[in-house]
């Protein structure tokens, strides 16, 4: 059997739809996952020990264990504790947004603690305190400081969704793997799998070289 | 005048009264160390006040107490005779309506880099005070027009040079109206040819009337700024006089040992 490029563009159809569903999945859940670990990073620097025991607990156990084995605890262990099938795509979901939550947490704790002290100095000088300093001046810095770490947050959550097809999620691994089991052509299947991932990966990670770039010039102060 | 409620409080009330700053007997550490011992000092309206002494002799210490950014030890603070920060049952007690009426610009300028030239003067007074934004632009602008910076309004703190930051820092202070401002070495992470620009912008205020509390390695600039020269070491102050007495002619040989040196150092 010869290598022929050619099988996987009878497929494009079906390819593209789990593309549709593997960029649609990361989205939802980096959204999710963006407002959870802001929400975890802000639990860690809480005064309360319980609030700070749990955020530190729920992000060291999803930045320490692999992606695959958290995915397979929701997708099993949650129908046990909570009584019901919540289904795939909500189990995909939940799993893909904690370990996001996970691991955009320490982007912003990074993010958070790279603004200088004298930035808090001043704005109590200037009598900006208390939810406005938080809104005005902590979360903009923070967020700008935060957004090419958590583009590269979005790119390794794109590529960590392939994982779902191991649950039955129908995203472009599923589709990849499951046409190269039927039509035997594993290698053509999976290499133009890889190619359209990187294909959407690939500029994104240059972008975050040059957003970076920008960004450290204008808080260069 | 204002009946008084409380005629017996009327001594210590004359005591303070007049004066726009008045220290008295402040104590503060950081840990082990004590940085004042029970140090006093007052200011007048038309005092500009400079501060010298050794290094590390708690100069920003004394700056950033005044602003009300640090807590005290003991003794207590009045702001145009009134109460400004005390030590209350063990703990520090700062009066936030007089806080705001103090303000401070720091060696780093520490703008905001997020915002535009005109956000960072409109953020506190739109922000905190409820002053309409068009009021806040039209008063930032005319500010911004005086330090000869309208040009840069719309520029981010990254696109000015050291010397154009540090006088966005004294505009933005300037935005809230302070009845007294602190300067706390605002030249001194100035490349040379921009500290000129820098004094010029706190020379004019000075014209003007403003009162300021400066501490400044600048001699030649003490000399030229200074109503008064205050030297202060060993966490009190040693010397307090007009500046020919301080820095030419010290009458406490403490002084006189430390600006022989500076000046020394100089040449
Ligand atoms: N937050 C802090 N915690 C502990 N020690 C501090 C703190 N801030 C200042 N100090 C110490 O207090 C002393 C006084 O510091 P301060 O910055 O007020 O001195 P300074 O007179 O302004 O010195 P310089 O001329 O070098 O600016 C120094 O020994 C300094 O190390
Ligand atoms: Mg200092």
């Amino acid at each position: 059997m010869h290598f022929d490029p050619t099988i996987p563009f009878k497929y494009w159809d079906a390819l593209l739809i789990g593309l549709g569903t593997s960029l649609r999945l990361t989205l939802i859940c980096l959204a999710i996952g963006i407002a959870l670990g802001f929400v975890t990073s802000q639990a860690r620097q809480s005064r309360l020990l319980p609030v700070r025991a749990v955020a530190t607990f729920y992000v060291e156990l999803f930045r320490g264990t692999p992606v695959l084995i958290q995915l397979f605890w929701i997708f099993y262990c949650l129908p046990m504790l909570i009584g019901a099938e919540p289904g795939n795509f909500i189990s995909a979901v939940l799993s893909l947004s904690l370990y996001a939550g996970a691991i955009t947490s320490e982007t912003f704790r990074a993010a958070l603690k790279s603004i200088p002290r004298e930035q808090y100095d001043t704005c109590r000088a200037l009598g900006i305190t208390g939810l406005r300093l938080a809104i005005w001046v902590v979360l903009p810095q923070a967020l700008l400081r935060a957004i090419p770490t958590l583009l590269s947050n979005a790119v390794a959550l794109f590529k960590e969704s392939a994982l779902i097809s191991a649950v039955g999620m129908a995203d472009l691994m599923f589709i990849g793997s499951s046409i190269a089991n039927r039509t035997g052509r594993p290698v053509e299947m999976l290499t133009a799998v890889a190619i359209i991932y990187f294909t959407v990966a690939f500029p994104l990670t240059r972008i975050v070289g040059r957003i970076e770039a920008r960004i450290l010039r204008r808080l260069a102060v | 005048m204002r009946p008084r409620l409380f005629p017996w409080r009327k001594a210590t009330e004359t005591m303070v009264q007049n004066k726009l700053l008045k220290i008295h007997n402040l104590h503060k550490s950081y840990g082990d160390l004590e940085i004042f011992k029970g140090l006093s000092l007052a200011m007048d309206r038309g005092d500009r006040l400079v501060i010298i002494g050794p290094s590390g002799g708690g100069k920003s210490t004394l700056l950033r107490i005044v602003m009300g950014l640090e807590d005290i030890v003991g003794g207590d603070v009045y702001l145009d005779g009134k109460p400004y920060i005390l030590r209350d049952g063990g703990k520090t007690k700062i009066d936030h309506k007089l806080q705001a009426r103090v303000g401070m610009v720091f060696q780093h300028y520490t703008l905001f880099p997020h915002l535009d030239i005109l956000r960072n003067l409109t953020l506190a007074p739109v922000k905190t005070r409820g002053t309409p934004r068009a009021e806040a632009e039209a008063k930032a602008m005319a500010l911004l027009d005086r330090f000869g910076l309208a040009a840069k309004a719309r520029s981010y703190p990254s696109q000015l040079s050291g010397g154009q930051k540090q006088r966005v820092a004294i505009a933005r202070a300037l935005m809230l109206d302070p009845d007294l401002l602190l300067f706390d070495e605002v030249t001194s992470a100035l490349d040379p040819e921009l500290v000129a620009e820098v004094e010029a912008v706190m020379m004019e205020l000075a014209d003007q009337g403003m009162p300021m509390m400066i501490v400044t390695h600048d001699m030649h600039f003490a000399r030229n700024i200074a109503s008064r020269v205050v030297f202060a070491a060993g966490g009190v102050v040693v010397e307090d006089g007009p500046p020919e007495q301080v820095l030419d002619n010290p009458q406490v040989a403490r002084t006189r040992e430390f600006v022989e040196r500076v000046f020394a150092r100089k040449k």
